[in-house]
């Protein structure tokens, strides 16, 4: 069966651009959601076998959101999509339980290999 | 990845986050201790420099990030100054040439210079590496009692090293109890950006195995594992126009073509049954349906007009700024919808009204409005401003001048009229009248362009009060209603929006002025044309009554005299294909009912080549 994700990034482009990613690497997208708030409420009605996560988002940022969805999902696998120049708020995203991480801009088998990984 | 695909969307979303950076700044700077709104200009900010970034835009992603630190130290202030708002404004600007760059398909233009005397402080990208000096190893060997040296390397491409140890450390803690770091976690998270990572490791497992388990982190080139990416197989992706619908309005269409299927059998069984009564129901029913339908699918490609209005506060404080007025703008009416073919031409001829209003009808302090309503099929946007208003008689000495209008004509002529010819080509430049009127800059060109759509544009004004210009456009401009009329057996169809009036006169009616024949109509003279000499066709058979369709010519009110008005109609219209569309006086082409092709008549465009 293939692995079901959920993107989280308030721009359209981002999400798009990791829907193909996945769809084209056999994964299901379940959801996609602009911001924080939308995240938890997808993830807990879709319970994603992954998320990718953006960082800077209205409404609830991607480290809040990350950090609720870990309390009441820690077996959660969430991967964070960064910018240049976010290192410490990715830290503290690791700290707060997300497995990985994606520095944009990237490349589809950058992602790939990395959300692979946290399977293994 | 195909690269390529994405360029239409990030071109329209970049554009997006522009448009709304530009009004965030005018209305940050209207209320500098906003902090809402300086949290939401550094997400624009960031948003673009993620999304260029991806697209390997490196000049716009630079950009980007230098207008966000800016914006992230005004943020950490909790307020912003009208120099910064100018320079974040100027880099907006330079964005929005580099996304014409990037439309363009050339190379992006230089932003260092801007990066490097803006007034924003601009750390540089990447933190540079005071990179820790790795201690020589100090138990000369691996030795599994004391644990296991690991020592890690990170390629030169991984953007964060700092993270990336994180979550190798994640990893490697799984494999065994670690002993020592160097740098250790604590440098790490401070910010040490080391490439190099020395780990003492407590493990049972052997090296070889440490190296199984750290395979899949390609990132890690001291172990020796080729970080080289397999090449992705091409596929063909063909670019098409994008256009984002509400999921409402797809609802909508999904219940219509519901109802459309259980109509269709409704008609079905009615034909079999030969029941005439349900017949004509049902293709009542099928009538409305389809009107539903033409409205929705309408609905897809309209836009509301702020989506053009909201440039204008931008313009109108650039204005003030540098003439040193003091003018109140809104906007009433933003949310009525249009065409976004019209509304994409109605951006420069807007702009232009504004600046007319600014420049020379506000002496130094005013008030500029743009209001638009809708009535029946049409728009109305209305530019207000109560400065000066336009001198009558000075439009009539300047009309004499330029031969506009004769001296008998300039005795008669009523204000109202008057006020049109400022729209004349040749009317006035705009050194010539700022001084003295204060208006007519490029007002041709407005005209031009509202005509072009199908529009009217009507000026009103009264010395002192100020100066009211009105458009008058179609909703859209696929579907429009026009007037069919027949000239010499042929049908053709007229925008509803160009005809004034329709009427029939008599042959009496008509006198002669010099060689023109002429009506009196409203107490004006109104010139006749006769269609069929503008198509050169062969005169027609003498008629009584004439009929007539009053329209605007040039910016003078005449007679078009037909053959037979025939109707009003709703037509789709479409543009006609090459070679085709180079021909003038027609502007699209459409099919009647009956399968009969009818072209859409441009009589201005028909006239300027018979003037030329």
């Amino acid at each position: 069966m293939s692995k079901r994700v959920l993107i989280v990034d308030d721009a359209l482009f981002m999400r798009s651009l990791l829907r193909d990613i996945f769809e084209t690497a056999g994964w299901e997208v379940v959801a996609e959601a602009e911001n924080g708030l939308q995240a938890i409420e997808a993830y807990n009605s879709h319970q994603p076998d992954l998320v990718t996560m953006d960082i800077v988002m209205p409404e609830m940022g991607g480290i809040d959101a990350l950090k609720k969805i870990v309390a009441s999902h820690p077996q959660a696998k969430v991967v964070m999509c960064s910018a240049l120049g976010q290192e410490s708020m990715v830290m503290e995203a690791i700290r707060a339980g997300a497995c990985d991480f994606i520095v944009k801009p990237f490349r589809d088998q950058q992602v790939l290999d990395i959300v692979e990984r946290t399977f293994s | 990845m195909d690269i390529e695909k994405y360029r239409t969307m990030y071109l329209h979303e970049a554009a997006e986050h522009l448009q709304k950076m530009t009004e965030l700044l005018v209305a940050v700077e209207a209320d500098p201790e906003e902090s809402a709104g300086l949290a939401a200009l550094f997400r624009e900010a960031h948003s673009i420099k993620g999304m260029a970034a991806t697209m390997g835009y490196e000049a716009t992603a630079r950009l980007a990030h230098h207008l966000e630190d800016g914006l992230a130290l005004c943020r950490d202030r909790g307020c912003i100054d009208s120099e910064m708002i100018d320079h974040l404004l100027a880099g907006v600007d330079l964005l929005e040439g580099l996304l014409e760059d990037i439309r363009a398909q050339r190379p992006e233009r230089e932003v260092e210079s801007f990066v490097a005397h803006g007034a924003a402080p601009a750390p540089p990208v990447e933190v540079s590496s005071d990179e820790l000096e790795l201690v020589a190893a100090e138990a000369a060997e691996g030795n599994p009692a004391s644990g296991l040296q690991l020592r890690l390397r990170l390629a030169e491409t991984v953007a964060a090293p700092g993270p990336r140890w994180l979550v190798l450390l994640q990893r490697i803690g799984l494999l065994g109890e670690i002993l020592q770091l160097q740098p250790s976690e604590e440098e790490i998270l401070q910010g040490s950006s080391s490439r190099q990572l020395l780990v003492r490791l407590q493990t049972a497992l052997s090296q070889d195995e440490i190296r199984e388990q750290l395979k899949s982190y390609r990132e890690l080139v001291a172990i020796d594992f080729p970080i080289e990416l397999p090449a992705k197989g091409n596929k063909k992706v063909v670019p098409r126009n994008t256009v984002r619908v509400s999921t409402d309005l797809l609802d909508h269409f999904i219940n219509l073509t519901g109802e459309l299927i259980t109509n269709r059998y409704q008609l079905q069984s009615a034909a079999a049954e030969k029941n005439w009564g349900d017949l004509d129901e049902g293709l009542g029913q099928l009538a409305r349906l389809v009107k539903n339908l033409h409205h929705q699918v309408l609905q897809v490609r309209m836009m509301p007009l702020e989506s053009v209005t909201n440039r204008l506060p931008r313009a109108v404080r650039d204005l003030c700024r540098s003439s040193g007025k003091q003018v109140s703008f809104e906007v009433e009416g933003g949310a009525i919808e249009l065409d976004r073919a019209i509304l994409e031409e109605l951006a420069d001829p807007l702009t232009h009204m504004i600046r007319n209003a600014i420049d020379h009808g506000i002496e130094s302090c005013g008030k500029v409005q743009v209001k638009a309503w809708r009535e029946q099929d049409q728009v109305l946007i209305q530019v207000t401003d109560n400065g000066r208003g336009i001198d009558p008689d000075m439009v009539r000495q300047r009309a004499l001048q330029r031969n506009l209008i004769s001296p008998a004509q300039a005795e008669t002529i009523r204000e109202y009229d008057l006020l049109q010819l400022i729209c004349q080509p040749g009317f006035s430049t705009a050194q010539q009248v700022t001084t003295t009127s204060g208006r007519g800059v490029g007002m041709d060109v407005v005209k031009t362009a509202v005509e072009r759509l199908g529009g009217v544009l009507l000026i009103d004004s009264a010395a002192g009060e100020g100066t009211r210009i009105t458009m008058k456009l179609p909703l859209s401009m696929a579907i429009i209603r026009v007037l069919l009329i027949d000239c010499d057996q042929i049908l053709m169809a007229l925008p509803i929006t160009r005809v004034l009036q329709t009427l029939e006169i008599t042959q009496e009616e008509i006198q002669t002025s010099g060689k023109q024949l002429v009506i009196s109509h409203q107490g004006e003279l109104l010139p006749l044309l006769s269609l069929r000499r503008i198509l050169k066709r062969t005169k027609g058979p003498a008629r009584n009554p004439l009929p007539l369709v009053i329209t605007e010519l040039l910016g003078r009110r005449v007679g078009l005299v037909v053959d037979r008005l025939v109707g009003q109609r709703e037509v789709f219209v479409q543009t006609l294909p090459a070679p085709f569309d180079r021909l003038r006086g027609n502007s699209g082409g459409t099919i009647l009912g009956d399968g009969q092709i009818v072209f859409v008549l441009d009589l201005q465009s028909l006239l300027e080549k018979r003037r030329g």
